[in-house]
């Protein structure tokens, strides 16, 4: 019987070439390296890549080539040479335990569940489902089980009965598989390794710089050595014989106590270590190093310890044009075959909400499949959304009456029907080959290559999925479509490596690779050496007990990485760079890795000094710049004006030529409800319907009818353009209309007992001002048969009900320089007042209803505002026709000026009160290159 | 261990708090108490930071110099300790960081909370929603709330719009989404904290013994004739008021605004109220006495009364609907939200609170029923508690905390101790829960049963201030006579039993405090900025800061200062990073436009910019193809990286100095990457997530901070100015909260939107409710003042409008008049060139010439710490990874990928693969059968295998030859013209001679899709690179030339076998 051996290769040599030498000694480059009868343990996937790679490196120096040995690691050696066969995959364990975990009594349980949960549901079992795969997983590591935890624990453990009933959950959840003929694979594991069968063909086993294998693994190379099959340990380590003894354990495992005390000191500490403010800082470091190396591949390694810094890292790089590469992949969750299947998902429920039919077409896949042009297709989705708030797929198809998004919402609608037939797996395949029937993946675009890779991902998702939930039927559509989404998400992407690209690898990666210099980011307490502080489960103290991994051995093992990642660049062979983080990227103080605190006493006052100081800000707080001017197009033409236009134009001539010129109208698809303009147009309909000559009601004086009929109009208007079925705001702003309407039927009965008669609603009409056709509509011209008096009267729906005179006029604010103000917009009033324009709606009715109707008109609101006791008509007391003069010699100057394309300076309003507040930052005139007159 | 009594310190603003604190800590240290159960808190994650830093800063300096550490070994009672103490204890701290629990509050509830999730009704581990996520999760919430299934309202929906009705009685709303916002914003936490129904507007609760003016009124309508009649008889005026008033009592709903004709009368009833209806009461109707026999009186009563019964029952009703729709918006949140492990930190702390039925937190490891025992789980004993700005903490934290520290305090053999520290007087956070009161009535609770048990400790003495500044304080803070005038008295009160007067620890610094007059925001800006341009303290190396009551103001002022004077002023409130400039406001411009083409006005903006240049560049298509360019590079890859592609197309148009506009190309990416993480690839939402993502300027010396008075507590400025002190009466409570009533242990009472004051002044218990929660106001004013006061180290500059003689406001302004006096009033000041007008003065208004400007060279900004490249010549080889595979070319369709087929092909073609593994030579033998069953293929594959091995046209596949050799599924690694190569080979079959050399090779490949006889030219064009490769590899290993392999696809399908020609061979 033998035992494993430890080799010490010289830590001063990168650790893939002593392997490589190690596992070709006696080679002689005659013939292929043939090592198939090798198996080597490497500790990460990017080790054996490495390895492989070295290998047919070496062999190429030879002309030669390899056949590699099989690379396994830990996790996988425990289950080498076990039948696949009846073992469950990670899918069918979920829903086994996701099932057993819906069916127990938790009252037998109560000290796993001393609470009831909120609700016994598939969300909450899957999630608690997850938590103890997790937990036999961790326990798996030595070779435990739940059942295993009370007795392993010993004596005065707090938990026992806890855990024992966590192994009755286990047992009944073995049960569970074993009903379906299924095992569940972190038992198949442990029964391997209880039983080893050396792995066919392998005449020799290397563990090579496996710093921490699981103990279960080595349960299994123990025996394996036993057998006879010769197992080698490669350990990179300081030469000198005696050390070596004391430094690692047969297994190559640092000791730990030997490495934790271990000083870390080199000379130029303070070179070496840098204290960086924020992960964009370090992401700065790194990138204005990588730029001096052209390129940086082979060269320049970046260790990333803590995630936070990879997003600025790799994004700075991208921008200096440096290639880099992360070998971690990207999860699929990020990607758009995950977009477009949770877009679907959205489909899947009893008329699906507006909101998930345009988030499915804001899939770039749907729209290429949709046809057409993309842009006018979203336009014309838009439009419906502001126009008519569709709540759901059905009501917007019924108010569609674009032709182009008509057929698209039917195809959506075929689509969903598509999605409920059959079985979970043909529904999806079939929906996903609709929509890409017509399109062709090119295997040469990197982009298609990833939507294929992605595609076959879902297949095996599907396949996945297929057979566990034939095994465990009882699950809800919506449970199968998370299910399947979270396992799609949860796969791997992987980019191929640029040429010459630096990589980006973590921590534990580093000790495979060879670059001479290396620079590891994020060297903070917590990253490395990571740290498990508290544990619904598996506290430290328990860990301890059980011989799973502890803080202890985690600062072990990464005191002996820190130590070879050093010593193989030390003595003129490289260079180490380590950069610690004062924050967070959301500003949370960091503190730095202990490693780096481990020195000899005399040392540790500067070194705590050095490493607890302040670390400025090494980005600039530059002085707030514009990078340019905004250059609008200045050749709009605007050859008539709205009644409603001068108020804009008196407000900011700039400002009105933006809206009126350039017709910038900005769109809400997160709209919700009504805005005020929409509330009052569906408040004028009614109103509208009210006035019109055939109007049974004109002449009504009875609040109550009058109040039936706005009622049933405004109903009809409501339905006309939202359907049947309203979004809950709308249902809650109808009620706020009826309230005003109701309100106003009371007022309108008492004007026409007043004697007033509604003479036009509706009312259009088109003057010639200054030149410029000027149109509006006036809704309503009343007139009172008792008194002959004539009146025009616009509707207001604004909260707060509105003074006309206010609305128009205005004094001069105090310290205002009226005299800026273009001369046509100010006028005396009779007391001799300043006043100023501000709108000159009314007075514009007032003009074009002249020739009809004279000039003694009189003019003013019609109130329906929040407030009902406030409903009613406020005229504009004190109007005459030296006021009509001054606001018609007003509406010539603004014509004039509009004519003359004077839309220059802008008014500066404050952000709250402007509608183009984004566009102007740091003052309107400063904002805009505008080319002044003279220059245009 | 050395015993540590229980100590609570009240520190004074600048009197060394941090000090104390890092001291306490030491002292435990030196006392043996192990680090890891020393338990610190405080409320922010920075100020956590820089306290841990202090501690090891402090022991750092103790062990290393013999000097330092009889100094600090004095200051902590321990004068024996000498250098190796502090080392030994440095180390203790260095090697236990990672299970410190000194952190703040929030984590540390969190980390209770992970640790027992079961126990505490959750489903398992949990999220921390922060800002923004809340924000997404709240619309989302707020959309399926508004989604209805199948047009009809469901019950639930229909309850929810009779609440919100009710909720906004008569003054219907017309926009619910905007109100329901507000709701959410204003009453969320009340009603987290309250939840039941019976809370909210329940008049029981409200006036447990009944309230007068809820009772029935009698006949109204007589009652009003009886007064008309009445009235009739009197004089014009008078007459009239009563008709309006009987007019709009009759027009009166509840819910209107109290019209002035009511108002008039009701005032003027509740003057003489009891009086009224027993006996002829005196009125003062328009100016004129005016009798009303009893019977008019009672008249007026009962009108007055419905009147009241209406305002009350309105509020109640509105406070009910409230209720009603916070809990249906909560039901939907809690579904979809909480139950989905997604917490905020409030909703964590709640778990834990014993008032919402949590566990008590308890040490010790026993088994007691009812007690989440935390040492187990935190693998940490908590012995003692160190709790810093004690007076923000909240009576909620407070409950969660209390039983641990209960533990503590009691502990028999003393081995355990607290330690809390704060300023009632700084206590401004009472908006977010801080409860100052805690304060006291915890030190009381301890020491009425065990006097002394908590030792009193008192801070006064700043460190911070001049003698100027101190000066002033005191003269403000500590006129018990004014205070007691200006405030209400229980807040005169509670202020005056705390206050000490103030003390500077340097004497000698010199300083100056001014206050000068300005009559509006523009004059006080005015003198703002000369004040600043006469001092120049930036160019002196003195930090500066101006504080305002408002974000708004800060923003404004900011603003001003860089406009009018050039002065290098940063409005320290957030920073709207992603749209506070044209670079990103263009970007977020751009997706817009592209998500939602119809949006003109983003169109309008693109083309404003640069961006249409770039867009230009693609030709007159540009604008079309933006949808799907952006929305495929979305998807595909998220915002991050959209934004950065954009970002490159722009660098050219960026000038090359400008640092600011890159500086937010880099925030604008860095927000993209937050927002990236939730998933969502929805423009609208990460348009407006950028809108709200806001970033603090990094704290740079050199600029002027303009920013609001909560947000420089704890901060000290050599100079300040104060130009923004008006506002309110001190005692104005908040107004868009709803009243609440809490008992003494902080329970929610009861909940009631207040009626106006002419209401809520005449019924006692509403009356009781707003006087406690205006002392409460007034109280939090005096502390926002405090903190504004105390900020200066050395020159402090205050300006107002000057108080009125008649003046009957109760302000900062008014304070500072009946403190300060007006006696310097009018008096000039000379400050640098500026002969201004002082209203008082204090100190040498010269003090700021003795610093000397500094060096201009002198640089602020920050260096990047440089990283040396290395020489070039060292490295290793890297040779650029391909597969065989990897050299596929050709189209894939659709629905080949996606079909049935799809996934299924390949995995049929891969058990195929495996299948043909197993067979060595020869048919399907029983062994081969017997194997394939093991494997667990199923029969189709079986099938499929055995087939293709009968087939005469693939019989030279399986053949034996003599002296042949085979590899299966053999795996190579291989360098190839540069370039890594690794492959399987699914067979090859050498031949050897009699000497063993091989003589020939041929490999096959089986490809096992389904094609038919006329696809096979295309299936050769697609392999020939993966087959040459093959070639070369076979060539190399055998030492064959590369003529003498033969390569050869096995067609399954079509049971053939396809000779693939050397490359260039045709
Ligand atoms: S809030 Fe939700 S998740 Fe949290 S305990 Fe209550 S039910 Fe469970």
């Amino acid at each position: 019987m033998s035992s494993p051996r430890l080799h010490v290769l010289p830590w001063n040599q990168p650790l893939v070439h002593a392997v490589v030498a190690r596992l070709a000694d006696g080679w002689s480059g005659a013939g292929p390296l043939d090592l198939s009868d090798t198996l080597v343990v490497v500790p990460t996937a990017q080790a054996g890549r490495r390895l492989r790679e070295a290998l047919a490196g070496h062999a190429a120096n030879y002309q030669q080539a390899v056949f590699p040995p099989r690379v396994v690691m830990p996790d996988g050696l425990t289950t080498l040479g076990a039948a696949a066969g009846g073992t469950a995959s990670r899918m069918e364990l979920l829903l086994a335990w996701t099932e057993t975990l819906r069916r127990a009594d938790l009252e037998m349980l109560r000290e796993v569940f001393p609470v009831d949960p909120p609700e016994v549901n598939f969300a909450w079992a899957t999630r608690l489902a997850r938590e103890f795969m997790r937990l036999q997983t961790t326990l798996s590591e030595n070779g435990l089980r739940m059942a295993d935890v009370t007795e392993r624990a010993g004596e005065n453990f707090p938990e026992a009965e806890r855990w024992r009933q966590l192994g009755e959950l286990e047992a009944a959840c073995e049960a569970a598989l074993a009903g379906h003929g299924l095992r569940d694979p972190q038992l198949v594991k442990i029964e391997c390794a209880r039983n080893p069968v050396p792995p066919a063909g392998v005449a020799r086993i290397f563990v090579a710089g496996t710093p921490d294998p699981l103990p279960l693994a080595l349960q299994m190379l123990a025996a394996h050595a036993a057998a006879g099959v010769p197992v080698e340990v490669l350990v990179s380590g300081p030469a000198g014989r005696d050390e070596e003894a004391a430094l690692f354990d047969e297994w190559g495992r640092p000791v730990a106590a030997a490495w934790a005390g271990k000083a870390f000191s080199p000379e130029d500490f303070e070179r070496r270590v840098r204290l960086c403010a924020d992960p964009a800082t370090q992401a700065d470091v790194i990138v204005s190093c990588a730029r001096g190396y052209t390129p940086p591949g082979g060269r320049l390694g970046v260790g990333v310890a803590d995630p936070e810094v990879l997003p600025p890292l790799e994004n700075g790089l991208a921008r200096a044009g440096v290639p880099a590469f992360n070998p971690e992949g990207r999860p699929r969750r990020d990607g758009a075959l995950h977009t477009l299947l949770s877009a679907l998902a959205g489909l899947v429920v009893r008329d699906p909400p507006f909101a998930a039919v345009a988030a499915l077409m804001h899939c770039p896949d749907v729209l290429a499949w949709l046809g057409g042009s993309p842009a006018k297709l979203l336009e014309a989705l838009d439009d419906l959304h502001a126009r008519n708030l569709p709540p759901a797929l059905s009501v917007a198809r019924a108010q569609a009456h674009d032709p182009a998004l008509a057929k698209a919402l039917d195809a959506i609608a075929l689509l969903r029907g598509t999605l409920l037939k059959g079985t979970f797996a043909d529904a999806v395949r079939a929906a996903l080959t609709e929509i890409f029937k017509e399109r062709r993946f090119d295997q040469s675009r990197v982009e298609d290559v990833h939507a294929i890779e992605a595609a076959q991902a879902w297949g095996e998702v599907l396949t996945e999925l297929d057979a566990a939930v034939q095994r465990f039927p009882e699950l809800a559509a919506a449970d199968v479509w998370e299910l399947a989404l979270r396992a799609l998400g949860d796969s791997q992407r992987f980019d191929e490596k640029p040429d010459g690209a630096v990589e980006l690898q973590g921590w534990l990666e580093l000790l495979w690779d060879d670059v001479p210099h290396l620079i590891v980011a994020g060297m903070n307490d917590g990253r490395v050496p990571e740290a498990v502080v508290g544990d619904a489960f598996l506290p430290e103290g328990l860990r301890e007990r059980l011989g799973l991994k502890t803080n202890a051995a985690r600062f072990a093992r990464d005191a002996y990485l820190l130590h070879a990642l050093a010593a193989v660049r030390s003595e003129g062979r490289g260079r180490i760079d380590l950069l610690v983080g004062k924050t967070s990227a959301a500003g949370d103080p960091l503190r730095p890795s202990r490693l780096l605190l481990q020195c000899a006493d005399a040392g540790l006052p500067a070194r705590v000094a050095y490493l607890f100081s302040a670390a400025e800000a090494a980005r600039p707080n530059p002085a707030w710049r514009r990078a340019w001017k905004l250059t609008p197009r200045t050749d709009a033409e605007i050859k008539s004006l709205s009644v409603t236009s001068f108020r804009d134009y008196l407000k900011c001539p700039f400002r009105f030529y933006l809206k009126r010129g350039l017709r910038m109208e900005a769109v809400d698809p997160q709209k919700a409800e009504l805005d005020a303009m929409d509330f009052g147009t569906l408040c004028h309909a009614a109103l509208e319907a009210m006035g019109r000559p055939d109007s049974p009601v004109r002449d009504c004086t009875d609040a109550a009818v009058l109040r039936g009929f706005l009622l049933e109009e405004l109903e009809g208007a409501a339905r006309a353009t939202f359907g049947n079925s309203l979004v809950l705001p709308l249902v809650v702003q109808l009620e706020s209309a009826r309230q005003r309407l109701a309100k106003a039927a009371e007022v309108q009965a008492q004007l026409r007992a007043d004697g007033w008669v509604i003479d036009r609603t509706e009312w259009p009409f088109e003057i010639n001002v200054g030149g410029l056709p000027v149109r509006g509509k006036i809704d309503r011209i009343d007139r009172n048969e008792l008194t002959g008096e004539v009146r025009v009267i616009d509707y207001k729906t604004s909260d707060k009900p509105v003074n006309p005179e206010d609305a128009h006029v205005r004094s001069p604010k105090r310290a205002e320089d009226v005299e800026t103000l273009p001369e046509f917009a100010r006028f005396k009033a009779d007391d001799g007042d300043q006043m100023i324009w501000v709108d000159l709606q009314l007075p514009l009715y007032l003009e074009a209803v002249a020739a009809e109707f004279g000039h003694a008109v009189a003019c003013g609101y019609f109130n329906l505002p929040k407030a009902a006791g406030e409903t009613g008509v406020s005229v504009w007391n004190g109007y005459n026709a030296d006021v009509q003069a001054a606001a018609m010699r007003c509406a010539e100057g603004v014509a004039a000026a509009v004519r003359a394309r004077r839309f220059w300076p802008p008014a500066e309003l404050p952000p709250e009160n402007d509608d183009f507040a984004q566009l102007f930052l740091h003052g309107a005139e400063a904002s805009v290159d505008w080319p002044v007159e003279g220059n245009a | 261990m050395k015993k540590l009594g229980h100590k609570m310190i009240l520190a004074s603003a600048g009197s060394g708090k941090t000090y104390a604190l890092t001291n306490r800590f030491v002292q435990l240290l030196a006392c043996g108490a192990p680090p890891e159960r020393i338990v610190a808190l405080t409320f922010t994650r920075k100020a956590a930071g820089e306290f841990f830093d202090e501690i090891l800063n402090k022991l750092a300096r103790a062990a290393g110099d013999a000097g330092e550490a009889r100094r600090i070994g004095a200051d902590i009672g321990e004068p024996q300790l000498g250098t190796a103490d502090f080392l030994r204890m440095l180390r203790a701290m260095v090697d236990t960081m990672h299970r410190l629990s000194l952190g703040t509050l929030d984590g540390f509830f969190a980390r209770v909370v992970r640790a027992f999730p079961l126990e505490l009704g959750l489903g398992g581990d949990f999220e921390i929603l922060q800002e923004h996520g809340s924000r997404l999760e709240r619309q989302r919430v707020l959309r399926q709330l508004f989604a209805r299934a199948g047009g009809e309202l469901d019950d639930a929906q229909k309850e929810f719009v009779e609440a919100f009705k009710r909720a906004t009685f008569g003054a219907e709303e017309k926009r619910l989404a905007a109100r329901l916002d507000r709701f959410i914003d204003e009453h969320q936490n009340l009603y987290l904290d309250a939840p039941e129904a019976a809370a909210w507007g329940n008049p029981a609760r409200i006036w447990p013994d009944g309230s007068a003016w809820l009772e029935k009124s009698g006949d109204l309508k007589g009652a009003a004739e009886v007064i008309r009649r009445w009235a009739a008889g009197e004089s014009e005026k008078q007459r009239k008021r009563w008709d309006d008033f009987l007019a709009a009592f009759e027009a009166w709903a509840p819910g209107a605004m109290l019209p002035k004709a009511l108002e008039y009368i009701l005032a003027k009833a509740f003057e003489a109220w009891t009086a009224l209806g027993e006996e002829d009461v005196e009125l003062v109707i328009e100016r004129k006495k005016q009798t009303l026999p009893p019977d008019i009186g009672a008249a007026v009563k009962a009108l007055v009364r419905a009147v009241f019964a209406g305002e009350l029952m309105r509020r109640l009703e509105m406070t009910q609907g409230i209720h009603t729709v916070l809990s249906g918006y909560e039901a939907v949140y809690h579904d979809l939200v909480r139950r989905a492990g997604k917490l905020t930190f409030a909703d964590v702390q709640r778990l834990l609170m014993p008032e919402s039925g949590a566990p008590k937190l308890a040490v010790g490891g026993g088994t007691e029923d009812g007690r989440l025992f935390v040492d187990w789980r935190l693998d940490a004993k908590f012995d003692h508690w160190l709790l810093d700005e004690f007076q923000d903490t909240s009576h909620g934290q407070w409950s969660v905390l209390r039983n641990l520290i209960d533990e503590a305090v009691q502990d028999p053999e003393g081995r355990r101790s607290l330690f809390y520290v704060g300023d009632v007087k700084q206590a401004i956070y009472a908006w977010r829960g801080g409860d100052p009161r805690l304060f006291r009535e915890i030190f009381d609770h301890y020491n009425e049963v065990a006097p002394g048990m908590i030792e009193e400790g008192r801070l006064d003495k700043s460190w911070r201030s001049g003698p100027a500044i101190v000066e002033v304080v005191n003269k403000v803070f500590g006129d018990t006579a004014v205070l007691a005038r200006l405030v209400p008295p229980v807040a005169a009160e509670r202020w005056t039993r705390e206050w000490r007067d103030h003390e500077s620890a340097k004497p000698q610094l010199g300083g100056h405090v001014v206050w000068l007059h300005g009559d509006d925001d523009e004059a006080r800006a005015a003198s703002t900025l000369r004040l600043l341009m006469e001092i120049e303290p930036l160019e002196r190396g003195l930090s500066a800061a101006v504080l305002v009551q408002s974000n708004d103001a800060a923003t404004w002022l900011a603003d001003y200062l860089r406009r009018e004077g050039g002065l290098p002023a940063v409005a320290a409130s957030d920073l709207h990073v992603c749209t506070d400039n044209p670079l990103t406001t263009a970007l977020l411009a751009l997706l817009q436009a592209a998500a939602h083409p119809g949006d003109r006005f983003a169109w309008e903006q693109v083309r404003m910019t640069p961006l249409a240049g770039v867009i230009a560049q693609w030709g007159d298509a540009g604008e079309s193809m933006l949808t799907r360019d952006v929305l495929q590079q979305v998807h595909a890859e998220g915002f991050a990286r959209t934004v950065e592609t954009w970002l490159r197309r722009l660098e050219p148009m960026i000038a090359a100095d400008d640092v600011f506009s890159r500086e937010r190309a880099r925030q604008l990416t860095e927000a993209a990457v937050a927002f990236d993480v939730t998933g969502s690839r929805e423009v609208a939402e990460f348009l407006q997530f950028a809108e709200r993502h806001v970033v603090r300027d990094a704290e740079t010396a050199a600029v002027v901070r303009v920013m609001t008075i909560h947000k420089s507590k704890g901060l000290g400025f050599d100079v300040v100015v104060l130009p923004d002190l008006e506002g309110s009466s001190l005692s104005t409570r908040r107004r868009d909260g709803l009243a609440v009533q809490r008992a003494a242990d902080r329970s929610v009472g009861w909940v009631l939107d207040m009626p106006p004051k002419l209401f809520h002044e005449n019924d006692t218990v509403l009356a009781g409710n707003v006087a406690e929660a205006e002392a409460d106001a007034a109280y939090e004013k005096l502390c926002l003042f405090y903190v504004a006061l105390t900020r200066a180290k050395r020159a402090m500059y205050l300006i107002t409008k000057p108080v009125g003689e008649k003046s009957v406001s109760m302000n900062f302004p008014r304070l500072l008049t009946e403190t300060l006096g007006t006696a310097g009033g009018g008096a000039t000041t000379m400050i640098g060139a500026w002969a201004c007008e002082r209203a008082f003065a204090e100190g040498d208004p010269k003090w700021f010439e003795a610093i000397k400007p500094m060096d201009e060279s002198e640089d602020a900004v920050g260096n990047l710490i440089g990283i040396e490249v290395l020489a070039v010549g060292s490295g290793s080889v890297r040779h650029p990874a391909r597969t065989p595979s990897g050299t596929k070319a050709g189209l894939v369709s659709g629905i080949s990928l996606f079909g049935a087929g799809g996934s299924g092909a390949a995995n049929f073609g891969t058990a195929l693969h495996q299948a043909f593994a197993v067979v060595e030579w020869g048919g399907a033998t029983a062994e081969v059968f017997a194997a394939w069953k093991a494997e667990g293929f199923g029969d189709p594959v079986i099938a499929e295998a055995h087939a293709c091995l009968e087939s005469p046209g693939l019989a030279e596949v399986f053949k034996s030859e003599k002296a042949a050799e085979v590899w299966r599924e053999r795996m190579f690694e291989i360098v190839l013209d540069g370039q890594w190569i690794t492959g399987v080979f699914d067979r090859v079959v050498l031949e050897r001679n009699e000497a063993g050399q091989v003589i020939r090779a041929t490999v096959y490949d089986f490809k096992t899709d389904r094609v038919g006889t006329e696809d096979i030219a295309q299936v050769l064009a697609r392999y020939s690179g993966q087959m040459a490769i093959y070639r070369q590899a076979v060539a190399r290993l055998t030492g064959l030339a590369e003529v003498r392999v033969r390569c050869a696809l096995v067609l399954t399908a079509l049971r053939r076998v396809v000779e693939v020609e050397p490359l260039g061979a045709d």
